[in-house]
């Protein structure tokens, strides 16, 4: 804005003025019409529902040719919707939630995807995003009901239902920026109250990606401490069956938002910006691996 | 100029879809956004609605507001402005079809008397009626009257292209005014 223009605007609005009703129940009636807000859900499930609403914001701004772009893995914007939708009906599927789309037939993520795909091709980008925020909202409602612990499984692995559910909003979240940085559009970071549990996640699953890329880190700790909102400390024992840390071995220093789209298979572990002190080979390992669990 | 925590952190429920954040908001800027708006038109019932669709628009189309480029309370500003203004020109050109652009007078400086109030304000409007005459008139028409780059021309008897040069070099002008004056 034109710095003068932006005086004026400030003169103008000295003088304050207070409406003859209130009209905060009105907006509050019709902001709720114009754009669904985040669905109600269980607490630990609200990271989770704070990404859908902040995709289905962005996608609410999409135009043809945005719809129509590949965005990531040689999906286009509407397809890469439809995945989300196929990832979130396979967890609904599993806590007995309602599963909308084409019926259910492939049980496995990219089997899935492969078929809500399909489906959603013949429909309209509109229609996919109607169908896709359905489905996660379902989820939402379902999970207000459930205990954070109930078991849960997706392409096989079986964990508590509230890691499974923020997986799914840091996947919501990484690929709500994949389409953002492909549209031209600034995305701002979830609610630090959102991210810190989603850290808290992929710091436990630092012992996972490490084992599944075959590296046993069984009696050695780390010390990770993940800056900015969100950030924290821990001290983290990387064998998967230790539950009592040890002596730290290493101690990696990193940002928060940088450490889970790293999780989330963003970002090159070669040139990731960290601070690391003790043994270096190990904070190399698992930046290294830590990307392992990342899928599409 | 970058907004500061307060703004982003309210961004960020809203756009995390977080109606108790837009309703915070509403509570926060409502008065200045509404006083602007009633400023511009004065109208109460207009003030109203404009008021409304402008925190529906943060709501409905959070990513539009980028933080790293001002305010929260700027950003809202602007669009109150645009459509007061808005407001004002179409509400002109119904009465100039109305009446016949022969029976059709504007008010006697319609905003230039007690637009302006406050100290902040004072020292715009000093450095306003600093300006030489052409340049003023051409200022507060544009930005006052509400008026296109076109109607300032007509009412000062200039084309077009000179009433937008002489808005721009008063701009200008009052940008350095006002510099000057912060040192």
């Amino acid at each position: 804005m034109d710095p003068v223009e932006r005086l004026y605007l400030d003169a103008l609005m000295e003088e304050p003025a207070v409406p003859a009703h209130s009209l905060r129940p009105q907006l509050l009636a019709g902001a709720r019409a114009r754009r669904r807000p985040a669905a109600a859900t269980a607490s630990w499930a609200a990271p989770y529902a704070g990404r859908v609403a902040a995709m289905d914001a962005l996608l609410a701004t999409a135009g043809d040719d945005d719809w129509a772009r590949v965005v990531v893995e040689g999906w286009t914007l509407q397809e890469l919707v439809a995945h989300l939708a196929a990832k979130d009906g396979l967890l609904a599927a599993s806590v007995g939630a309602p599963v909308l789309g084409p019926p259910l037939q492939a049980l496995d993520s990219m089997g899935r995807t492969g078929d809500v795909q399909a489906y959603e091709r013949a429909r309209s980008p509109e229609q996919t995003r109607r169908d896709w925020r359905a489905q996660a909202d379902a989820l939402c409602r379902h999970l207000a009901g459930l205990p954070e612990t109930a078991l849960a499984t997706l392409d096989g692995l079986e964990v508590p239902v509230r890691d499974h559910v923020l997986g799914r909003g840091l996947e919501t979240w990484i690929h709500t920026d994949d389409a953002a940085r492909a549209a031209g559009v600034r995305l701002p970071d979830p609610i630090p109250e959102h991210i810190r549990p989603t850290a808290d996640l992929c710091a436990r699953l630092l012992p996972w990606t490490m084992l599944l890329a075959g590296l046993d880190g069984s009696g050695r700790t780390l010390r990770l401490t993940l800056t900015g909102a969100g950030g924290g400390e821990w001290l983290l024992p990387l064998g998967v069956e230790e539950t009592t840390p040890g002596e730290p071995d290493a101690h990696l220093t990193a940002d928060v938002r940088a450490f889970c789209f790293l999780l989330g298979g963003r970002g090159d572990p070669a040139t990731f910006p960290a601070t690391v002190t003790g043994d270096r080979a190990l904070a190399a390992d698992l930046l290294r691996t830590a990307p392992t669990l990342s899928g599409p | 100029m970058e907004a500061p925590y307060d703004d982003r952190l309210l961004h960020q429920r809203v756009v995390g879809g977080d109606e108790s954040a837009l309703g915070e908001v509403y509570d926060r800027l409502s008065p200045l956004i509404f006083g602007l708006s009633l400023r511009v038109t004065r109208d109460r019932v207009i003030a109203e609605d404009i008021t409304q669709e402008v925190f529906l628009v943060l709501w409905e189309r959070p990513l539009a507001y980028d933080p790293d480029r001002g305010t929260l309370r700027a950003w809202l500003a602007t669009i109150a402005h645009r459509r007061a203004v808005d407001h004002v020109r179409a509400e002109e050109r119904r009465r100039v079809s109305a009446l016949g652009p022969r029976l059709f007078e504007r008010e006697p400086a319609r905003l230039e008397d007690g637009v302006l109030a406050a100290d902040e304000a004072e020292r715009v409007r000093q450095a306003v009626t600093e300006l030489p005459d052409g340049l003023r008139q051409a200022v507060e028409l544009a930005y006052y009257g509400g008026r296109t780059y076109r109607q300032v021309g007509e009412e000062l008897g200039v084309p077009e292209g000179t009433a937008k040069s002489r808005i721009r070099l008063a701009l200008r002008r009052l940008a350095d005014a006002l510099a000057e004056e912060e040192v």
